[in-house]
């Protein structure tokens, strides 16, 4: 599942550029002031998390990363994807489990910030459609129980329980913004407001944590997350 | 134009914050053996005088100074079978339940619950011997309405 989603991701990306490239081929003849207002496909911009990788190698968990890129479609509207994998232990009131999956986001970002000449920042508002297959592991849990005369603590000695196929998907609001750093590379911030839209329910458990989508609390369907995000921009056309 | 996005950043803020989940006083929670005594004679539902219960690795003691009809004891919820020693006076003798455990998940706030299936072999280890004999009556422990288990005295 992983690998699917992988393919998905670049062979997004790629179909994408080669799509816009090719018209950018048949407009060549036209004028180029039509072509600037309509499509304008100047950089392709890839990147990291920066936050993900230290936050689980600090916790001691598995490598975690995100990968994050958009191309460029019009002068403010870029087509937008993450690509994440998550192995991450959670430590929930009651119940420890392991958490592992990759997640994979498509949407639009749209630029809302005007740049003055010679600048190139941006504060952006986006939409994603989030999909999330992963697998959960009970390391331990303590059994709710009135009487505490022996040990109520389950742990691996007693039994291991794992799901595996679980699979969520969601709906992101992100607002972020991103500033030229260095020639062609970005620091950014995006904060992002999920709404759940499905999830898997395994067996005598619930799905409490979906990578990329994070906590999902009993009663209500939102989630929320932050990207750090250091990105390298890639011209795809010689700037005038 | 900055002032919207202001706005939108301090609401994705506000709506990030969740309340605690808490379990709720009254919520589903693990539920104990239930032990009768009967009279070896009559069959009859007889009191007795316990000097204690405990577990057999477990040197605090679950009820001291016991007399009553019937008796409430926690089972392991990690292990398929718990141990008990009822001293009664003259004689200690030993309790050997077999069970299953079955944890059944309630919510993210309370987390899991147990119930218990009661083997049909569970057994008394005499030592001396105070108890005849055991009987299970009801083998699943889903709440603590019924007696699971009359010991014949």
């Amino acid at each position: 599942m992983k690998k699917k989603q992988i393919y998905l991701f670049i062979i997004s990306i790629w179909s994408s550029t080669n799509m816009v490239v090719s018209q950018t081929e048949l407009n060549s003849s036209d004028s180029l002031v039509v072509n600037d207002k309509i499509l304008n496909i100047n950089k392709l911009n890839l990147g990291l998390d920066l936050f993900k990788p230290i936050k689980s190698s600090s916790d001691g968990d598995n490598l975690n990363y995100e990968i994050v890129g958009d191309l460029q479609l019009t002068e403010n509207l870029y087509l937008a994807g993450e690509y994440g994998l998550v192995d991450k232990l959670i430590e929930d009131e009651n119940i420890n489990f392991n958490s592992s999956g990759s997640f994979l986001r498509i949407g639009f970002n749209y630029n809302m910030f005007k740049n003055w000449v010679g600048m190139d920042n941006s504060i952006y508002l986006g939409l994603r459609y989030a999909t999330s297959n992963f697998s959960n592991k009970i390391i331990d849990y303590t059994v709710r129980n009135q009487d505490s005369y022996f040990s109520n603590l389950v742990d691996s000695e007693y039994q291991t329980i794992e799901y595996s196929d679980l699979s969520g998907n969601w709906i992101e609001i992100v607002a972020g913004l991103k500033v030229e750093t260095f020639n062609n590379v970005y620091l950014g911030f995006s904060l992002r407001l999920n709404k759940l839209l499905s999830n898997s329910k395994p067996d005598n458990f619930d799905t409490l944590f979906i990578p990329g989508f994070n906590k999902v609390t009993d009663d209500n369907t939102f989630g929320s997350g932050f990207n750090y995000t250091l990105t390298y921009s890639i011209p795809l056309r010689k700037r005038k | 134009m900055i002032k919207g996005h202001h706005i939108l950043l301090l609401s994705l803020f506000i709506i990030s914050c969740e309340k605690d989940d808490i379990c709720i006083e009254g919520s589903d929670n693990t539920n104990r053996i239930t032990i009768g005594f009967l009279d070896n004679e009559t069959k009859n539902l007889t009191g007795i005088t316990l000097i204690n219960v405990k577990s057999i690795e477990n040197d605090s003691i679950i009820h001291e100074e016991f007399s009553g009809g019937s008796i409430k004891l926690p089972l392991k919820v990690n292990s398929n079978k718990t141990q008990f020693i009822f001293d009664n006076k003259e004689a200690t003798d030993t309790l050997t339940i077999y069970h299953q455990s079955i944890h059944q998940y309630l919510n993210r706030s309370c987390g899991y619950k147990s119930n218990f299936l009661i083997n049909t072999q569970t057994e008394i280890t005499k030592k001396t011997g105070w108890i005849r004999e055991i009987t299970v009556v009801k083998d699943s422990i889903f709440n603590e309405e019924k007696t699971n288990i009359f010991i014949h005295y």
